[in-house]
C-alpha cells in the first residue's frame, strides 16, 4: 500500500485519504437503509418485543457505549503520538484501543447468549440480532485491521512516508463508534 | 488476437507486457481491465439476449407454447439481472475504465488492485446466477424487482435455491460496484493531469463522476434490502412479511432508491458517450459544454429523490404521490438540456456518418422519443394506467436498448481504433447499425400501443387482442439477436488483421487522442499539461495541450 | 432570402403544431374503451400529453434531420467553431420548466378529480378479525356499492356482504359509484381494469378502500398488476357492468344458489401441466384453494 511505484507516488498515498472517506461515506447508507427500515418498522408496531419481554439491557449497552467512546478518544492520542514521532506510546495507545474493541466484543457476546429472544422471534429479534451483529461485524473487522496496523509499526522506518493507513484504520474506527452511538439511541433508548 | 502487440509506427517497441495473455490474467493496468470488462458484459449481453429471445418466442402466440411458466418467470427474471448487472453496468465500467484516465492525463487508475478485484468479481456473479439454472428449485423467478412476499415463498424448501443464489450475486455486485466507483471517483478528483480542472474535462469524464456517485450513495440501499431479504428467505426473519409485523412495502422503497438511480448510473455515460461522438464527427465544439457539464451532476441529483413514481399504484399516500410527480418531471429540465445541446452540435456542423456517429445519432433520435414517454409516465393519473404494461417496458428498453446500449455501440466503434490501434470495418458496422436500428425500433415500439391497450408486463400468456403487435415485437428481437452476428464478425476480424490505426483517426480532440494507438502501458511518454476547453474543433488550439510542457 | 427563411420556418411550426394536434386527437383510440367515469379525464390528460409529446418530437427530430440531410460534410476541415450560446441555452431550460409545470398542474387536477382513493389503506388486519371498514364515512359515498375483493395465489373472488354471496365474476351497477375492499391473502396483487383507467397494488394483510364509478354497460377484463408468481399470466376475472335491474337480477339469481368451490385454471394447470418443448420441472408454489362461491 505505501510502496512508492514508478509514477506519481506521492498521489497515489493521497488517494487513500480521499478514497476511504468516500468508501466510508458510502457504506454508511447501507446502516442507514437498516435503520430507516428498523425505525419504520418500529413506529407501524405498537407491541414491538416478544410476549414476557419489557425491553433490551440499556445499562449494559451503556456501558458498551462508554468503552467505544473511551476507544476513541484512546486511538485520537495514539494518532497524535505517532504525529509527535512517539512510537513505543503509539504502540501502547493502540494497542488498548484493540483491547477496548475486543472487550466491547466479547460484551456483545455475552449479551448475544444471554438475549431471551432469538433471530426469528418477530422484528424485535430480527432488527436487534442485524443492526448489533453487522456493526459487531465492523467492529471485529477494526480490531483486525489495528492489529495488522501494529505488527506494521514494528518495521522500522513504517512511517517515513507518513502514516495515512494509520489515520485511515483512525478514521474508520470513529466511524464505527459514531454508528454505535446512532445504533443506541435508536435500539436501546427508544 | 496475436496481432494487436504489433505497435503503430510512432511508438518505441514494447516488450510482452502487450501480449494477448495480459487480458486473462490478473492486471491492474486500466486499459486491460477495461477491455476485460467490455469482453465479459459482451458474452453476458449475448447470454441475456438469448434468454429475451425464448421470451419473444413465447409471446409468438397468445398461448402457452414453448416453455413452462416457471421457466418463462426464470427466463425474464434472469434476462433483466444479466442484461442490466452484468451487461450495462459491467460494459459502461468498462469503456469508463479504458477512457477516464487517458481523458484526464493519468497513468492509471487510483486503486489498481482494487479496480481488478472488483473486475474479477463479475465472472463469479455470471457463474453464480447461470449455474442456478441446474437448481432442482430452478433460478430466481420472482422477476429482477424480486418483491416480497413472491420472492421468499421458496416453495422447494432448500437452503441453497435460485433467489439465495440470486441475493447473493446482487450482493456481490453491489460490491464490486462500490470497488469501481470508489476507484473511479478517487481517480478523477485526485489524479487529473496539471492544468485539467473540472471544467476542462470532457464530458464523458463528467457524466461518468456522476453516474459513479449515484452508485457510490444508492447502491448500499439495495444491498441493505437485499440482505434483509437474505434473512427473510432463509433465517425465518420477518422484515418484509406481512402476516407477522414486517412491510413489503417498506422493500419496493428500498429497491427503488436504488433502483430508480441505477438507471441514471446506465445512462449518464451514455450521454457522455453522445457528448464525445457527435462534436468529433460535427467537427464542433460540443454546444453549451459548461450546462451540459452541469446537467450531468443535477440529473444525479434529481434521480435521488423520484424513486416513488414506480409505486404510484403501491400502498403510497396521495402526498406521497404528488410529490414525487413533481420531482420526477424536474428530471426531464437537465436531460432536455443535454439532447437539444446535441442537437444544436450537430446544426450548421460538417457533418460525417461513419459508424460511431449513425450509431450516437440514431441513439440521440430514439433517447428523445424515450424521454417524452418518460414525461407520460412521471404524470401520475396516466402512471396509473400503464404502470405495469407493456408501455413501462417499451419505455424502459427504449433507454437501455434503444440509447444506451447504442451508445455503447457508438462508443466501441468511436474508440475501437485505441483500443487495438486498428481500424473496424466501416461498411460492415453500418450494416450492424441498420439492423440494429431496424430491430430495435421494431422490438420496442410495439410495447407501447400494447401497452396502452393493457396488456400486463411479466405474463407468459395474453389475450388474443394483443397478438399482432407481440408478433411484430417477437421478429423485432430475432432481428436485434442476428445483428450482433456483423459486430461481432467485424471486431474479431479487424482486431486480428484490421488496417492499422493512427494515433488520431477521426482528428478528434481529447487527451486520449494525443498518445499511441493502442496506449502504451502507463499512457503518455509525458504528462500532458492541459491548457483549456475541450472540444476545440475549428479552434486553433484545438487540442488544449500545450506541446511544450515538459512537466512530470 | 431573411424573409423567405421566416415564412419557410412559420409553414414548418404550422405543420408540426396541426400534426401534433392531429396526432393529439388519435391519441383517445390508442386507449380501450373508457368504460368509467374516471377514464375519460386519463385520456383527455393522455391527448394532452400526446400533442405535448409531439411538438417536441418533430421539433428536435425536424433540426436533427434537417442536419443530416443538409450539413453533410463535403471536406475534412471543421466547422465554424460555435460553442455556445447563452439566450439560448436560458430559453431551453426555462421552456421545459413552464412545460413540466403546467403538466404536473393538469395532471394533478386530473388525479384530485379521479379520487379513487387507493392510496389509504384502512388498517392493519388480521384476516381473524372482521374488515373494519364501516367508520369511514364519506357523505357522498353512502350510497355506494361496497364490494370485497379478494384477491389470492391465482384466483379473484368477490364478495357482496349486503346478499352476503361470492362470485368469480365482478358485477357492477352502472353509473353508480362503488367501493372495492381490496384484500390479499399472500403476496401483493394489484387491481386493474384497463378499461377504467385505474389500478391499485394490494398489499397482503390489508385493506385498501378504492372507489371508482363505472359509466358504460359491457363485459371487460380484471388482471393482477403485480407478478404474483408462477400462475400469474391466469389471474384475470370478468368485470360485467350492468344496468341497475340486471344487477339487481343478478344479485337475486346468485343468493339462490349454494356456494360451491370455483373452476381455477391455475389449479387445474398445475394438477396436469401442459407439455411444452422446454420443460423447467421447477418447484412451484401450489394454488390456492379455490374460493367457494355462488354457482
Amino acid at each position: 500500500m505505501e510502496s512508492p511505484t514508478r509514477s506519481g507516488s506521492m498521489l497515489k498515498r493521497d488517494n487513500l485519504t480521499f478514497g476511504f472517506p468516500v468508501f466510508l461515506l458510502s457504506e454508511s447508507i447501507i446502516f442507514v437503509s437498516f435503520f430507516a427500515t428498523y425505525a419504520l418498522l418500529r413506529w407501524k408496531n405498537s407491541n414491538w418485543f416478544p410476549a414476557g419481554v419489557s425491553g433490551l439491557d440499556i445499562h449494559g449497552a451503556a456501558i458498551s457505549t462508554l468503552i467505544l467512546v473511551c476507544s476513541s478518544i484512546v486511538i485520537y492520542f495514539a494518532e497524535r503520538s505517532l504525529d509527535r514521532h512517539k512510537l513505543v506510546r503509539f504502540r501502547r495507545l493502540w494497542l488498548l484501543t484493540a483491547a477496548l474493541g475486543v472487550i466491547f466484543l466479547i460484551r456483545q457476546a455475552i449479551e448475544w447468549h444471554n438475549m431471551p429472544f432469538g433471530l426469528d422471534a418477530g422484528l424485535a429479534g430480527a432488527t436487534f440480532y442485524l443492526l448489533t451483529g453487522f456493526h459487531g461485524l465492523h467492529i471485529f473487522t477494526g480490531v483486525v485491521l489495528l492489529l495488522y496496523m501494529y505488527f506494521r509499526s514494528l518495521t522500522p522506518g513504517n512511517y517515513n512516508l507518513g502514516h495515512r493507513g494509520v489515520s485511515s484504520v483512525s478514521l474508520f474506527w470513529h466511524f464505527v463508534d459514531v454508528i454505535w452511538i446512532v445504533l443506541f439511541v435508536l435500539l436501546y433508548v427508544w | 488476437m496475436t496481432n494487436i502487440s504489433v505497435e503503430s509506427t510512432d511508438d518505441p517497441p514494447k516488450l510482452n507486457p502487450m501480449s494477448w495473455k495480459r487480458y486473462f490474467s490478473f492486471s491492474t493496468d486500466h486499459k486491460v481491465i477495461g477491455v476485460q470488462y467490455l469482453v465479459t458484459a459482451f458474452l453476458f449481453f449475448l447470454i441475456g439476449g438469448l434468454f429475451a429471445m425464448i421470451v419473444r418466442a413465447e409471446l409468438l402466440t397468445p398461448q402457452l407454447d414453448v416453455v413452462d411458466r416457471s421457466l418463462y418467470n426464470g427466463l425474464f427474471t434472469m434476462h433483466g439481472t444479466v442484461m442490466i448487472f452484468l451487461w450495462i453496468f459491467p460494459a459502461n465500467v468498462g469503456l469508463a475504465n479504458y477512457l477516464v484516465p487517458l481523458m484526464i492525463g493519468a497513468r492509471e487508475t487510483a486503486f489498481p488492485v482494487l479496480n481488478a478485484i472488483a473486475f474479477w468479481l463479475i465472472p463469479v456473479i455470471g457463474v453464480l446466477l447461470l449455474f442456478s439454472f441446474f437448481l432442482p428449485s430452478g433460478t430466481a423467478q420472482a422477476g429482477w424487482w424480486s418483491y416480497p412476499p413472491v420472492s421468499i415463498q421458496n416453495p422447494s424448501g432448500h437452503m441453497i435455491n435460485g433467489e439465495f443464489i440470486w441475493l447473493l450475486a446482487i450482493t456481490i455486485s453491489g460490491i464490486s460496484s462500490i470497488m469501481g466507483a470508489v476507484n473511479l471517483v478517487t481517480t478523477i478528483f485526485q489524479m487529473r493531469a496539471p492544468g485539467m480542472s473540472f471544467f476542462r474535462m470532457p464530458v464523458y469524464v463528467w457524466t461518468t463522476l456522476s453516474a459513479q456517485l449515484l452508485q457510490l450513495f444508492c447502491l448500499p440501499a439495495l444491498t441493505g434490502a437485499a440482505v434483509m431479504l437474505l434473512f427473510d428467505l432463509t433465517f425465518g426473519t420477518d422484515f418484509f412479511s406481512p402476516f407477522k409485523q414486517g412491510d413489503p412495502v417498506i422493500y419496493q422503497h428500498l429497491f427503488w432508491f436504488y433502483s430508480h438511480p441505477a438507471v441514471y448510473v446506465m445512462a449518464l455515460p451514455a450521454f457522455g458517450v453522445f457528448s464525445e461522438v457527435i462534436p468529433a464527427f460535427a467537427r464542433k465544439p460540443l454546444f453549451g459544454y459548461k450546462t451540459v457539464a452541469v446537467s450531468s451532476l443535477l440529473i444525479a441529483g434529481i434521480s435521488m429523490l423520484v424513486w416513488v413514481h414506480h409505486m404510484f399504484a403501491s400502498a403510497t399516500p396521495n402526498w406521497m404521490r404528488v410529490l414525487f410527480m413533481v420531482t420526477s418531471m424536474l428530471v426531464s429540465v437537465p436531460t432536455g438540456i443535454k439532447v437539444f445541446a446535441w442537437t444544436a452540435t450537430v446544426w450548421r456542423g460538417k457533418l460525417h456518418f461513419q459508424t460511431p456517429m449513425l450509431f450516437a445519432l440514431g441513439g440521440v433520435a430514439m433517447f428523445l422519443f424515450a424521454g417524452i414517454t418518460g414525461v407520460m409516465l412521471a404524470s401520475l393519473p396516466f402512471d396509473i394506467h400503464v404502470n405495469n404494461t407493456y408501455f413501462v417496458v417499451g419505455h424502459f428498453h427504449y433507454v437501455v436498448f434503444n440509447t444506451v446500449t447504442m451508445a455503447i455501440y457508438a462508443g466501441i466503434y468511436y474508440w475501437f481504433p485505441k483500443i487495438t490501434g486498428r481500424m473496424y470495418s466501416e461498411g460492415w458496422g453500418k450494416l450492424h447499425f441498420w439492423l440494429t436500428f431496424i430491430g430495435a425500433n421494431l422490438n420496442f415500439f410495439p410495447m407501447h400501443p400494447i401497452g396502452l391497450q393493457g396488456m400486463v408486463r411479466r405474463i407468459s400468456s395474453y389475450d388474443p387482442q394483443y397478438t399482432g403487435w407481440n408478433v411484430v415485437a417477437s421478429l423485432g428481437a430475432f432481428l436485434l439477436g442476428m445483428s450482433t452476428l456483423p459486430f461481432i464478425a467485424n471486431v474479431v476480424s479487424s482486431w486480428l488483421r484490421g488496417r492499422k490505426a493512427s494515433n488520431n483517426p477521426w482528428n478528434a480532440t481529447g487527451l486520449e487522442w494525443t498518445t499511441t494507438s493502442p496506449p502504451a502501458i502507463e499512457n503518455f511518454e509525458e504528462i500532458p499539461t492541459v491548457t483549456s476547453e475541450p472540444y476545440g474543433y475549428g479552434e486553433s488550439h484545438r487540442l488544449a495541450v500545450d506541446p511544450l510542457s515538459h512537466l512530470s | 432570402m431573411r424573409t423567405f427563411n421566416i415564412v419557410l420556418l412559420s409553414i414548418w411550426v404550422g405543420v408540426i403544431i396541426f400534426a401534433s394536434h392531429t396526432i393529439g386527437q388519435q391519441a383517445y383510440d390508442w386507449l380501450p374503451i373508457a368504460a368509467a367515469a374516471e377514464a375519460e379525464p386519463v385520456g383527455h390528460l393522455f391527448s394532452f400529453l400526446v400533442t405535448l409529446g409531439t411538438i417536441v418530437f418533430l421539433g428536435v427530430m425536424g433540426v436533427l434531420v434537417y442536419s443530416v440531410l443538409f450539413y453533410r460534410a463535403r471536406d475534412t476541415s471543421d466547422a465554424p467553431a460555435i460553442r455556445g450560446n447563452l439566450k439560448l441555452e436560458i430559453t431551453w431550460t426555462v421552456i421545459p420548466i413552464l412545460l413540466v409545470t403546467w403538466i404536473a398542474i393538469y395532471s394533478y387536477n386530473i388525479y384530485q378529480r379521479m379520487n379513487t382513493l387507493g392510496a389509504l389503506p384502512l388498517a392493519h388486519l388480521h384476516f381473524v378479525e372482521a374488515p373494519a371498514y364501516a367508520e369511514v364515512g364519506n357523505n357522498n359515498m353512502q350510497r355506494a356499492e361496497q364490494i370485497e375483493v379478494i384477491a389470492k395465489q391465482w384466483s379473484w373472488s368477490f364478495h357482496y356482504p349486503s346478499r352476503n354471496i361470492t362470485s368469480t365474476e365482478l358485477h357492477l351497477p352502472v353509473n353508480q359509484p362503488v367501493r372495492l375492499m381490496l384484500q390479499s391473502e399472500d403476496v401483493v396483487h394489484g387491481f386493474y381494469v384497463p378499461n377504467f383507467r385505474i389500478k391499485q397494488d394490494i398489499i397482503p394483510n390489508q385493506t385498501i378502500e378504492f372507489k371508482f364509478t363505472p359509466s358504460r354497460i359491457g363485459q371487460y377484463q380484471l388482471h393482477d398488476s403485480q407478478f404474483s408468481g408462477t400462475y400469474f399470466a391466469l389471474m384475470e376475472a370478468s368485470v360485467y357492468v350492468d344496468a341497475p335491474e340486471r344487477y339487481s337480477q343478478w344479485l337475486a339469481e346468485t343468493a339462490t344458489r349454494p356456494p360451491v368451490p370455483a373452476a381455477n385454471p391455475a389449479k387445474s394447470e398445475h394438477i396436469q401441466p401442459p407439455a411444452m418443448p422446454l420443460r423447467s420441472n421447477w418447484h412451484t408454489v401450489p394454488p390456492a384453494q379455490p374460493p367457494l362461491i355462488n354457482k
